[in-house]
């Protein structure tokens, strides 16, 4: 009997894992594919196969082993990609047993790396998933060898254990009051930390261990992990405010050739047209218009715009008090992203900085962040514009596989909804 | 300097304007008046000059459930007296007419949930160290008010300005039971508080449950310590306001006073609007319990977040859930706040407001309402953007005892009144410009009329560049 089932189960597995490999055709859309050639495209016909984008074309035909998706009236674009999160490394904030985005004490400074610590069970990544959210770079949030937080990974927001998207996405570093204090208090002792750090790892790879018997302040650890750095093989994330710090990190990037993101970057403006000749992105949040500190006295609502117009290529992040970077980074980063428009960015670029801008960012624009045939296909069809806040996600798909968008939050509203004739308590339901 | 009582008596005859004026228990005994609600530190709140002006042609959406569409609005001499369709409404000769043809008009924007002024921009170390949020000394602080700690020149006040918002209550933070007196403002440009003083408007009493008040000090480290805390506390005041009330009807020498005892002796006799920071629903339903026991009602839970699993208890009871769309998560308390609450309790008949809490998200309560709605479309619950318009509006001003006089667009209320670029539930639409008391206030397309802040004044970061 036992058998049986078990036989009847494999079965019913074995037929959706085949029904997810089918091909999918969405048709009727209005697409924002994103990439060079097509920004947008009405009545589109999209064809995913064997989880890649096959194509995207105005009225295309309907291959006769795919799946048809009827989107008429929707919008279909990449998945979004957060540039900047803490997904996966955080699930109660108030919880500190629950929470693996920093370490306070400890050797570890530019060698901590939140990949270990990936939690594909948490509730969050549902919740980001279901406002259009395919891939997330989950970053850390500090280390007790300031300046470094540490690496940061990239996430796939699939179903299933496989969060890890890719490790060792990008390093990152804290510059600015809020900061100092870790560093000693000056921000100048950030930058001379920074830049000792930087030469020890540099040192390290004439004189490997066991070296010669020097003054270093840095550890085989973290000496091994700035390698990549060094190498330009890593973005180095500078998280700052300030126009100083700004200018400090763009000279950091010129004097060892670093790929330098900034993050934060409310001042950004200020030195936009350098940022723009430099290649330094910016990853900003359009929420922020208030001189909540000192670091950010010129924070103004139409940053992203004056950015993106001066060249410079940008993406969002919302900390919101640092809730919003676990909590509701899809609906977030939309709402930014909107935010942004209403002061001034172009609509498509709004959509570019949640989607191909942070993939390319982070390394990936080969892979994921625009619906060009070949992509990973990561897609969203929406009932509405993506960006304005009451719209949500129809279908998402990761990889081609349309994924669950189910959270927790429709759990209790289901249980919780008005139910008169309902004889048993919620808890039953 | 202790005030003789008898004259203190004859300053509140000729003070006492901010008596309770309805839902609240009536005193069980006869109408005395008593220095509870006072005010010795008076609005000195005057309107900006305004001109008769009438605004035609806009979506309208009144606050009350109502939508008008080409309607127009007028407004002279600080209040609102017409309101109709185009057609209705007479140009008179010398009235400026503002052409709002293609864009919305709401009432002022009421958060009724703000730290603006004490929880300051920009917020420096100083202020993490002894801020002005909390006065923690004690797990009861119901002696202070928080407007004696207002910052009026805060940049918050002309963000939310700029943002439709023309009605602010400041409470105090939430780590003591009884967090002290609220005060109502208007986001005006001003260097005293006095100034920003909705005059008239009722005292609020801010008390918290929960996880934050028992994380503080020695006492109480536990939901029940609170609830002991505030039953003993309530026990005092109810003798203290019975002394006080005897000594007057018999013309005998009052007790002295007590600042403390003063606010919860005003709260049992109805002339002090209670607001709870609250999230979990059986520390909502001990809370109105509580309330219960000692005779007075709950105005509003702010953070309600398990809400909506006792709406039809907030129903019963008349108490309003402030809420936010979806912040939810960081802490136990909060896990189960839904993005659907403000919808399912809508659903459910409970006076629902949005709440901020935040001054950035206090610049965006309109989409707050958006994100609730469309999670209850979502869900079944069909919730029409000018229904919504109410948890922005007149729910709050019902919730603050202000409905009779500001949160909707009614003939004879005051004229605060927002016209949006656009449908106000639109990430992209913008408050073009902010009347409040029928005085333009705030203008998008006129820097004359955007306030600065004086922080703001004089900053190298903020010129533009060469």
């Amino acid at each position: 009997m036992r058998t049986v089932f078990a036989v009847v189960l494999t079965c019913v597995f074995a037929g959706l894992a085949q029904a997810a490999d089918k091909p999918v055709a969405i048709v009727g859309a209005t697409a924002y594919p994103l990439t060079e050639s097509a920004a947008k495209i009405d009545n589109a016909t999209i064809v995913l196969r064997d989880g890649r984008v096959e194509s995207v074309q105005a009225g295309g035909a309907v291959p006769e082993d795919a799946e048809r998706i009827d989107a008429k009236g929707a919008i279909v674009t990449p998945g979004l990609v957060s540039a900047a999160t803490q997904l996966g490394t955080v699930e109660m904030l108030s919880a500190e047993e629950t929470v693996d985005r920093q370490v306070k004490t400890g050797p570890l400074g530019a060698a901590f790396d939140v990949q270990y610590a990936l939690n594909p069970n948490s509730v969050l990544l549902r919740h980001a998933r279901a406002d259009g959210v395919t891939r997330a770079l989950s970053f850390p949030a500090g280390t007790g060898n300031a300046p470094f937080a540490g690496q940061a990974a990239l996430l796939r927001l699939g179903d299933g254990p496989d969060l890890l998207d890719r490790a060792k996405a990008a390093m990152f570093v804290q510059a600015g009051g809020a900061y100092a204090k870790e560093a000693g208090g000056s921000r100048s002792a950030q930058w001379i930390l920074l830049r000792s750090a930087l030469d020890e790892a540099k040192q390290y790879r004439t004189y490997p261990r066991p070296g010669p018997a020097r003054d270093q302040l840095l550890n085989h650890l973290d000496a091994d992990a700035l390698q990549p750095v060094l190498e330009g093989k890593m973005p180095l994330a500078v998280m700052a405010q300030r126009e100083s710090d700004i200018r400090e990190a763009v000279k950091l990037g010129e004097a060892y050739g670093l790929h330098v993101v900034v993050i934060g970057g409310a001042e950004a403006w200020r030195a936009a047209d350098l940022l723009a000749a430099r290649n330094v992105p910016v990853i900003v949040d359009p929420t922020a218009n208030l001189p909540m500190s000192f670091d950010e006295i010129g924070a103004r609502p139409d940053n992203a715009a004056l950015l993106q117009r001066a060249g410079v290529r940008i993406a969002f992040y919302v900390p919101g008090n640092t809730l919003m970077l676990s909590y509701n980074v899809g609906s977030a980063m939309r709402e930014a992203a909107g935010l942004a428009v209403a002061n001034g960015l172009p609509y498509v670029e709004a959509l570019r900085a949640l989607t191909r801008n942070p993939a390319t960012i982070w390394g990936q624009q080969e892979r994921y962040g625009t619906l060009a045939p070949g992509r990973e296909a990561d897609l969203v069809v929406w009932d509405g514009d993506p960006l304005e806040p009451g719209s949500a996600p129809l279908q998402v798909f990761v990889q081609g596989k349309r994924v669950n968008l189910a959270t927790r939050q429709d759990a209790l509203r289901d249980r919780y909804r008005a139910r008169p004739d309902a004889v048993l308590p919620p808890g039953y339901r | 300097m202790q005030l003789r009582p008898i004259f203190a008596l004859v300053l509140i005859a000729l003070a006492g304007t901010a008596a309770a004026r309805d839902e609240g228990p009536r005193p069980r005994r006869e109408k005395i008046t008593l220095p509870f609600t006072a005010d010795p530190y008076p609005s000195t709140y005057r309107p900006l000059p305004g001109t008769d002006t009438v605004i035609t042609g806009a979506t309208l959406f009144d606050g009350k459930g109502g939508r008008l569409d080409d309607a127009s609005i007028r407004l002279r001499d600080g209040k609102i007296v017409a309101v109709g369709p185009a057609s209705n409404v007479t140009l008179p000769p010398g009235v400026t007419v503002i052409d709002a043809h293609g864009r919305y008009v709401t009432p002022g924007i009421i958060d009724i949930h703000s730290h603006d002024g004490t929880y300051v921009a920009p917020l420096t170390s100083t202020d993490a160290k002894t801020g002005d949020v909390t006065e923690e000394s004690d797990p009861n602080t119901a002696n202070v008010w928080v407007e004696h700690a207002v910052q009026p020149q805060d940049p918050s006040f002309s963000r939310a300005l700029a943002a439709g918002v023309t009605t602010i209550q400041v409470l105090p933070g939430s780590g003591n039971l009884f967090g002290g007196r609220s005060v109502i403002l208007k986001p005006v440009s001003a260097v005293t508080v006095q100034a920003m003083k909705f005059p008239g408007a009722p005292v609020g009493l801010k008390m918290a449950c929960g996880d934050n008040p028992k994380n503080a000090g020695k006492f109480p480290t536990s939901r029940m310590g609170e609830v002991a805390g505030m039953r003993e506390a309530f026990i005092k005041a109810d003798a203290y306001r019975t002394k006080w009330e005897h000594a007057a009807r018999d013309g005998k020498e009052p007790p002295e006073r007590d600042l403390k005892l003063d606010t919860l002796a005003g709260v049992l006799r109805g002339e002090i609007r209670v607001h709870i920071h609250c999230y979990r629903s059986a520390d909502l339903a001990v809370m109105l319990d509580l309330a219960g026991e000692f005779g007075y009602r709950v105005a509003a839970f702010h953070h309600a977040a398990e809400a909506y699993k006792v709406a039809d208890l907030l129903r019963a009871r008349g108490t309003c859930a402030a809420v936010w769309s979806d912040w939810w998560g960081w802490k136990m308390e909060a896990n189960d706040a839904i993005r659907a609450g403000a919808a399912l309790l809508e659903a459910a008949g409970v006076c629902v407001t949005m709440h901020s809490d935040s001054p950035i998200l206090g610049q965006r309560l309109n989409l707050e309402a958006a994100k609730a709605m469309a999670a209850g479309r979502r869900a079944g619950i069909d919730i029409a953007p000018e229904r919504a318009m109410r948890w922005l509006s007149s729910n709050p001003a019902k919730a603050m005892g202000l409905d009779d006089r500001i949160g909707t667009l009614e003939a004879g209320k005051n004229a605060d009144v927002v016209i949006w670029s656009g449908d106000p539930f639109s990430v992209y639409s913008k408050a073009d410009q902010v009347y409040i008391d029928g005085a333009l206030v705030f203008d998008r397309n006129d820097p004359r009329r955007q306030p600065t802040p004086d922080f703001e004044v004089g900053q190298p970061a903020r010129e533009a560049l060469q």
